[in-house]
């Protein structure tokens, strides 16, 4: 498994503030990974110390297989950073500055000038190069943001709540460029607060609350884990003894709550054993009219992690 | 959408030192040029030297006394003259080069490029340089074509690219303090203020210190206009000869003085109540410019590199 960004032990405090408390992450290559937690988690700081703007009290990390220490630029080479609310030169205009972004990495004049059209492109700012950012949008800084840090064809892109400050419609947008580089075998790592974002893009998720990470991994195998029981609700053509007895027997059910034709069924696994229960149903000579499997909310679920912690 | 062109190279190169130097201090010259303080100070100077080429002509007129030629005009007034123009540039030039990028939040995309710290810094330490460079030298010719104009042909004209390197020596003494002071604040207010009680503190007491006391060496050894003395010569008010001041600002006056003149002495004075003008002690001219350079330098120098180490070993908060 090849790892894009691991902490060990991570430790960073604000005084008597421990932002980041011990955070042991893990982000593999070629994955969009969110990172997950309420305001105030620690995202925000782990991501500085990972891009070189704060120096960890505590641990170890890795970025790109090379220990981040001190002051290295030629790590940064391989990384593309949009802060979190990010704010430019308000004295220059918007290509002027990803001409100098671009010079930074390296890249020759002649790409500079296909590399931006294509970057203002993907972000919807073309037409409004050649404006002063003091005249911009927080929404079109916003866009600038993402815009220079895909600048560089980065193998690790690194958005601190690519979304916040942007109107709905935005949001939408910002959310199909992500899964798009995605495509083209880059590591996305992005910070959100919020689970329908990180629900609609990332192939894998961590969360992480006071500073600690409360669980990570794949997202359906999360999504699964913190949602708990499921239940299903079946409505049969007629009331049958012969079914409730069967069902009753199945290891993965935990409970039936019978209403008449109605079966309201609580499931001891997270799998969809939909087919399992349908057939054992028709064995016994039942006839399923209805059936609907009901997750607890994952906004519920994700709270009631947070609270449990 | 293509987001990549990942045929091209998908290895990286380093970029070379060279770009990222210049990229920093293209960065930073787009900002200098376009700050409104600079361009105010930049105007006042040349309001000001417009003055100073037209004031001997109106008086001239006020007084009906004949209007003569003078071929030193340019040269002979040594420099941008004025510490305080000299600390006025430094101050709109730098001010804000660190704190401000702090205070705004745009060192945070700024850091993180691929770029070292120390080469930001120092990008725009040569951007402030560039951008001062460019403003005396306009000042310079402005004042050498108005004076042939008014005064007619000027001597010593091919030494106005010495007196620019001297006042460029003489405002980073200013540029370096405001520098650090604002790389160890971070707040552009506080560094100005700073600066300003800084500049004002000296040059109120300098004076003083130098006409009344026998510490005025101390003077040669703090930035400003530092001690005054006079050399030999044409009678100037109570002094039995021309004055000069020794201190870092008076780099380019000096240096002109000595070109012109080297074996001249500079004498130091002190005035006594009732008893008039006390001689303390002499010394050549040559050691006190060469002091003033190096006192100089090693403002520079030790100012410098605790903005830069401020700056490299700074965490980004904001
Ligand atoms: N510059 C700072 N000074 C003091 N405390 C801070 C600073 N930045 C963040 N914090 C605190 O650290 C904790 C984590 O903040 P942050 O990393 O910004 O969280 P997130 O990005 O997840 O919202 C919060 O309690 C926050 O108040
Ligand atoms: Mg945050």
């Amino acid at each position: 498994m090849d790892l894009a960004i691991e902490t060990t032990d991570l430790i960073k405090r604000y005084g008597s503030i421990v932002a980041v408390n011990h955070l042991n992450l893990k982000v593999e290559s070629n994955t969009i990974h969110g990172f997950l937690g309420p305001n105030g988690a620690g995202k925000t700081t782990t991501i500085k110390i990972l891009v070189g703007l704060l120096k960890p009290d505590g641990g170890r990390v890795t970025v790109l297989g090379e220990e981040v220490q001190g002051d290295n630029p030629d790590v940064r080479l391989k990384i593309g950073y949009m802060p979190e609310l990010p704010r430019f030169p308000k004295h220059l205009k918007g290509y002027e500055l990803l001409d100098i972004y671009g010079k930074m990495y390296g890249i020759s004049t002649q790409e500079r000038k296909i590399r931006i059209q294509r970057v203002l492109e993907i972000v919807g700012l073309k037409g409004r190069e050649r404006d002063f950012i003091g005249e911009y949008s927080k929404g079109m800084q916003q866009r600038l943001g993402i815009a220079q840090a895909l600048l560089s064809e980065p193998e690790l892109i690194i958005l601190d709540e690519p979304s916040l400050g942007l109107d709905p419609a935005g949001m939408v947008e910002v959310r199909g460029v992500i899964k798009e580089i995605a495509k083209e075998g880059v590591t996305v790592f992005l910070s959100s607060h919020l689970l329908y974002e990180v629900e609609q893009v990332c192939s894998h998720v961590s969360i992480i609350h006071r500073g600690a990470c409360l669980a990570s991994g794949r997202l359906e195998e999360i999504i699964a884990k913190i949602s708990g029981p499921v239940m299903l609700e079946v409505e049969l053509a007629e009331e049958s003894e012969d079914v409730f007895e069967v069902l009753k027997n199945l290891p993965f059910i935990s409970k039936i709550q019978r209403e008449n034709k109605t079966l309201i069924i609580k499931l001891e696994t997270t799998d969809d054993v939909r087919p399992q229960i349908s057939q054992a149903i028709t064995k016994a000579g039942g006839i399923i009219v209805y059936m609907n499997m009901k997750r607890r909310g994952l906004e519920e679920a994700f709270m009631r992690l947070i609270m449990k912690s | 959408m293509v987001y990549t062109s990942r045929i091209s190279e998908k290895v990286s190169k380093k970029p070379k030192f060279s770009d990222r130097f210049l990229a920093v201090v293209k960065y930073e010259l787009l900002w200098n040029i376009r700050k409104k303080k600079f361009l105010g100070v930049l105007i006042a100077a040349f309001a000001f030297s417009t003055l100073s080429l037209l004031l001997p002509v109106i008086l001239s007129h006020a007084f009906g006394a004949p209007f003569e030629a003078n071929p030193n005009f340019v040269i002979g007034r040594g420099g941008i003259s004025s510490g305080f123009t000299l600390f006025l540039f430094a101050l709109v030039s730098v001010m804000n080069s660190i704190s401000g990028e702090f205070e705004s939040g745009t060192i945070i995309p700024l850091v993180t490029k691929p770029v070292s710290r120390s080469i930001i810094f120092f990008g725009k330490v040569f951007a402030s340089l560039l951008t001062i460079s460019a403003a005396y030298s306009l000042l310079y010719a402005y004042m050498a074509i108005g004076g042939t104009v008014i005064y007619g042909p000027q001597n010593n004209l091919h030494l106005m690219p010495l007196c620019i390197l001297g006042d460029l020596l003489s405002t980073f003494v200013w540029v370096s303090i405001v520098l650090a002071l604002g790389s160890l604040s971070k707040n552009t207010i506080l560094t100005a203020i700073s600066a300003i009680i800084v500049f004002l503190a000296i040059s109120i007491s300098a004076p003083i210190v130098s006409v009344f006391s026998e510490g005025a060496w101390i003077l040669n050894y703090v930035p400003g206009n530092g001690a005054s003395g006079y050399v030999k010569g044409a009678n100037q008010g109570m002094l039995p000869g021309t004055s000069v001041t020794t201190g870092t600002d008076s780099i380019t006056s000096n240096l002109v003085r000595y070109i012109l003149s080297p074996s001249e002495k500079v004498t130091y004075f002190k005035v006594e109540v009732g008893a008039g003008i006390k001689e303390l002690y002499s010394e050549p001219l040559s050691t006190v410019l060469s002091r003033s350079m190096l006192v100089a330098l090693a403002y520079i120098t030790i100012s410098t590199f605790t903005a830069w180490y401020a700056f490299k070993n700074a965490q980004v908060l904001e």
